[in-house]
């Protein structure tokens, strides 16, 4: 795993070159990765002094590092990952707060920007066993046959008794896509608007990706309750 | 059309909704339907909180009339609430926020 050093060796520090160059031109260029782009990006560009920015940073960003953590730790499946991904994603809202507008919504922004960095440096040497391609799962879930029916028969009842590791394994056997929406939606209650500014794609991909990742969960947790000895009985 | 903050109403909808469940189902209960996957869409969007009042009022009807759309919201809410309820929140470890806050401080 890449220390936060070599994390950051490679991108450059904006408050460096706003102190030599003084004012930073309108257009404000984000980074390559754009991971610090505004979330719904129609926000112009925010002076803050040095103070106001640490307030801004303690009051809008801080609060939600727990849920930061836990989306992390989510994604990543490792601890020692989560920690630099939440790191590396908190040094760069500072370095870029200037693109943040103060009362927004902070926790979608701060999200957008972990999702993005997760992608660029974590997900290609991530220690993801079996890794699906999710063009490949997207293509099967998008075939005809999983169109036109593909509604799991699992019952309620079923599944109630189950216990939470069992359901984390079940969201982490998903690929990371797919894992990735449940999360957002199931755990952290945003909405489908929020999730497709965070994940920049169009609300009807979110709603269908939603569909599917939970068509997939309930295949996996209908195992496990198969597993436990409950029976899937035809309707009453 | 999107609310931004669905949280509340979606539990005054469940509320309504369980409501509806605990009633006496009508007799002529249809059992089975060839739009399923569409229904469970709308299940998933109106628990979801992105829903329209449209959908809101054709599940409304459904769950008094239609077996398939009963189960299915049953399920969903089972499994919205497995996942938000059951499994462990990560809390961020203490050393961790104190070594983001002390290199925050060396950006000035």
């Amino acid at each position: 795993m890449a220390t936060i050093h070599e994390v950051m060796s490679d991108t450059p520090t904006r408050d460096d070159r706003d102190r030599t160059n003084g004012v930073t031109g309108p257009e404000q260029t984000l980074p390559e990765d754009s991971s610090a782009d505004q979330v719904g990006a129609e926000t112009p560009v925010r002076r803050y002094t040095d103070e106001q920015k640490y307030v801004v940073f303690n009051k809008e960003f801080m609060p939600h590092i727990d849920s930061m953590y836990n989306f992390a730790f989510r994604l990543t499946m490792d601890e020692d990952d989560a920690n630099d991904l939440v790191q590396d994603t908190y040094l760069k809202a500072f370095r870029f707060i200037s693109s943040f507008e103060q009362g927004t919504n902070a926790k979608a922004w701060l999200f957008r920007i972990l999702k993005n960095s997760f992608i660029n440096d974590y997900r290609k040497k991530s220690k993801e066993p079996a890794k699906v391609d999710y063009q490949d799962v997207e293509t099967t879930y998008n075939s005809e046959d999983a169109e036109t029916e593909h509604t799991v028969d699992l019952r309620a009842e079923s599944v109630s008794d189950l216990i939470g590791d069992e359901v984390a394994t079940a969201l982490n056997s998903l690929p990371v896509d797919f894992r990735t929406v449940i999360i957002l939606c199931d755990i952290e209650g945003f909405t489908y608007e929020e999730m497709a500014k965070i994940l920049d794609i169009p609300i009807g991909t979110v709603r269908s990706r939603l569909h599917r990742a939970r068509n997939l969960l309930k295949d996996k947790l209908r195992d496990y309750a198969a597993s436990m000895g409950y029976k899937e009985e035809s309707d009453e | 059309m999107q609310t931004s903050s669905p949280s509340s109403s979606v539990q005054g909808l469940q509320q309504e909704f369980d409501q509806i469940l605990s009633e006496p189902a009508t007799e002529n209960l249809k059992m089975d339907c060839t739009h399923k996957n569409d229904c469970l869409k709308m299940i998933q969007a109106i628990l979801d909180g992105s829903s329209t009042e449209e959908q809101i009022q054709k599940l409304r009807n459904n769950l008094h009339t239609c077996q398939p759309c009963i189960k299915m919201y049953k399920l969903e809410k089972e499994i919205k609430e497995l996942l938000s309820g059951k499994m462990e929140k990560k809390c961020c470890p203490d050393q961790l926020v104190a070594s983001i806050k002390a290199r925050i401080l060396q950006f000035s």
